[in-house]
């Protein structure tokens, strides 16, 4: 019984949490929790030359990484996806440019998750489970794992070691294996995994997946997303050129 | 023009050419800014609202329903917000911004205490009550065609108006042309009233047409290429005209900038739905379509279709096209426009226009194509087709270069041809539609 007693304690705290949420919360989007409904009229909102314009990743400086949390990220990133004859590297694509742009903003700051208590622990299947925002998440886990390597190899930092030996933590890390003092070092495996990916093939424009280069590796068009004319022509190569949302060169070659 | 009368007339002539010459070189353009278009729905139920036999002159009081929806007045004297026929519209010139008057039956407001004499002064002339003139921007060079009988039809369909008690606000235009006694120049100069007169040897149809098209239709205030003052280049009659950061096609019979490919029922089509296999309306004239010539007679959509469709060509521009322009703007089409014109331009006819073969993309004047790749546009919505089908802006996403050599492309592919387009002008488009700032939706996320 004592177990499903909500108490007093409890009570408070969430509605305090609630209230602080309520008050201090980024604006609420159209589709988001949150966001009063709206009665259409008459015909459609529309507004001539408005645009729903993603934000433009600009820039190659850190802005959110520190200069420890560099010397941690770039080793790590490049050993997830190290260079090799088939594709470039983390690195030579600057996916650091675009994790540090995510975590920078609203994605670091997890204004798309329900970052509100209870925390139980949840399973596998219900996904990230933390009270922390992913920028949260970073900050925490990157110096513990530094402090976990140093344990293990001699009090050598990560950037220090041989790659058998970043590998080596990596894994630890992965599978479970290695416990951080100050955070969840598999979901943050996980989170750095999952973002290096995404780093590594998503549009330019975010600051990663330099000059498409990986959508070149992998035969990606890109964001030409109209090929009904392509429907019927079997075993035809498509001749597009990878295109970003913000373009590609024989858009303004001479 | 001879004899003593005829010299003295001929001198005020000169004077007030002289005087117009003079305001003119004093004048520095002040256009109006751009306002952009947006969604708009006007209270227009009033134009399709049975008119109930109770009433004393019930049949002439729906002549002038009708004949109000044939002039379109509801587009320019009402505005978003306000009440039908009320005014207060701000018409952007390049003089500055002109505001309509109020049409209701208010007696103090609006027209509730002109005489039918008076109205027809105000269609005839371009004279308002009391020997002040009109500006231009009403268009009694065309509505002066509008015979005695359809005028008071009119105005006794305005008098059942609900009266709204609101003034325009004062315009805002610039010196000379806040002077309203220059009027009597400009109509000295550029202005023949006249009552419409059937052409002979002309059918009965024909002439139906042309008194709707010439006359209060006014389809050349907006198509008829302008003169330096605004006033229509009558030898041009129809071959299409710019205002206000749009172009009006050309509706004479040219088959690349006109409607020589088009066939009555293609006009009658577009006219009644806002959208043929060619076109869809947009721009102003999606508000033409919507609420004039969807809610018009048939046979007077045929009438219209069958003038227009006897206008000589406008002469051919020759015109070719860069090969690198080309080639960037091929790039460009490709990722960008494909995935509802189609490589080869052919569109989803009455959904998304074909682009080979169409008319406003290969305008001598490129301002309308420009205007339409870089804010978007939005299609007429009609009874028979509802849906208010939009483009997106590209103005976010290309450059002026970019735009531009995309514009070329559009002009100068599969058999189209038009004059390339130039950074320059796309750039200047762009500057007068206030979009040198990105402009976000309103439910732009992660900013």
């Amino acid at each position: 019984m004592s177990d499903g007693e909500i108490s007093r304690r409890k009570l408070l705290l969430g509605g305090a949490m609630v209230g602080a949420a309520v008050v201090t919360g980024a604006a609420v989007h159209d589709g988001e929790l949150g966001m009063p409904s709206q009665t259409i009229k008459g015909a459609l909102p529309w507004r001539e030359g408005a645009a729903d314009a993603p934000p433009i990743a600009t820039g190659t400086d850190y802005r959110f990484f520190t200069a420890a949390e560099q010397a941690f990220i770039e080793p790590a990133i490049e050993r997830l996806i190290p260079p090799d004859d088939t594709g470039p590297s983390a690195m030579q694509s600057n996916v650091h440019v675009f994790l540090d742009r995510q975590l920078a903003g609203p994605y670091g700051r997890g204004d798309h998750f329900f970052l509100g208590g209870p925390w139980p622990k949840g399973t596998p299947e219900q996904g990230y489970q933390s009270r922390f925002s992913p920028a949260q998440l970073y900050r925490a886990a990157i110096p513990a794992v530094e402090s976990y390597a140093k344990s293990q190899h001699d009090g050598k930092s990560f950037r220090e070691l041989a790659a058998p030996d970043q590998d080596a933590v990596l894994k630890a890390l992965e599978s479970g294996e290695a416990k951080l003092e100050a955070a969840d070092g598999k979901g943050f495996f996980a989170m750095l995994l999952q973002n290096t990916l995404e780093g590594y093939f998503s549009d330019p424009i975010y600051g990663g997946n330099k000059d498409m280069a990986a959508w070149k590796m992998i035969g990606f068009p890109g964001a030409h997303y109209d090929y009904r004319e392509w429907v019927g022509r079997h075993g035809e190569r498509v001749p597009y050129p990878p295109v970003s949302i913000q373009g590609r060169p024989g858009w303004s070659e001479s | 023009m001879a004899g003593k009368t005829g010299s003295a007339l001929g001198w005020v002539v000169v004077g007030m050419i002289a005087a117009i010459a003079a305001a003119l070189l004093l004048a520095r353009p002040s256009a109006a800014a751009y306002t952009p278009m947006s969604a708009t729905t006007l209270s227009t139920r009033a134009l399709t609202e049975v008119v109930p036999d109770s009433i004393a002159n019930a049949q002439q009081v729906r002549l002038g329903q009708y004949l109000v929806r044939a002039g379109d007045c509801a587009s320019c004297h009402t505005r978003e917000g306000g009440g039908f026929l009320s005014g207060g519209f701000g018409l952007n010139t390049p003089y500055g911004t002109i505001y309509s008057t109020n049409l209701t039956s208010d007696k103090d407001a609006g027209i509730g205490g002109w005489s039918a004499d008076q109205f027809y002064a105000a269609l005839h002339d371009g004279a308002a009550p009391g020997g002040g003139a009109l500006y231009p921007a009403m268009p009694y060079p065309y509505t002066t065609r509008v015979t005695r009988a359809d005028s008071d039809a009119i105005l006794a369909f305005l008098k059942t108006v609900a009266p709204v008690n609101e003034h325009q606000p004062p315009n805002s235009l610039s010196f000379p042309f806040s002077v309203r006694p220059l009027v009597h120049g400009w109509n000295l100069l550029f202005f023949r009233s006249g009552e419409f007169a059937p052409t002979a040897g002309k059918s009965e149809i024909w002439n139906r047409g042309a008194y709707l098209v010439t006359g209060l239709g006014h389809c050349g205030a907006c198509h008829t290429p302008k003169n330096s003052l605004s006033a229509d280049k009558t030898r041009q009659a129809l071959q299409g005209g710019t205002l206000d950061q749009w172009v009006a096609p050309d509706l004479t019979q040219n088959m690349r900038t006109g409607l020589g490919s088009w066939s009555v029922d293609d006009i009658v089509e577009y006219l009644k739905t806002g959208r043929n296999a060619h076109a869809n309306a947009g721009g102003s004239m999606a508000e033409v379509v919507a609420y004039s010539t969807s809610i018009l007679a048939d046979a007077d959509l045929r009438a219209i279709a069958t003038y227009l469709k006897d206008q000589p060509p406008s002469p051919e521009v020759g015109a070719s096209a860069p090969d690198a322009a080309m080639r960037r703007g091929a790039a460009v089409f490709s990722d960008a426009c494909t995935s509802c014109h189609m490589e080869e331009g052919a569109g989803q006819p009455r959904f998304f226009p074909p682009l080979r073969g169409n008319a406003v993309a290969q305008q001598t004047d490129p301002t309308g194509v420009l205007h339409i790749i870089l804010a978007g546009d939005r299609t007429a919505a009609t009874a028979q087709r509802p849906s208010a089908l939009s483009m997106p802006a590209f103005a976010w996403k290309l450059g002026d270069q970019q735009v531009a050599d995309v514009a070329t492309y559009v002009r100068n592919s599969w058999d189209n041809r038009a004059p390339p387009v130039t950074a320059t002008q796309a750039k200047a488009v762009r500057k007068s539609l206030g979009l040198k700032k990105e402009r976000l939706t309103e439910d732009s996320t992660d900013r």
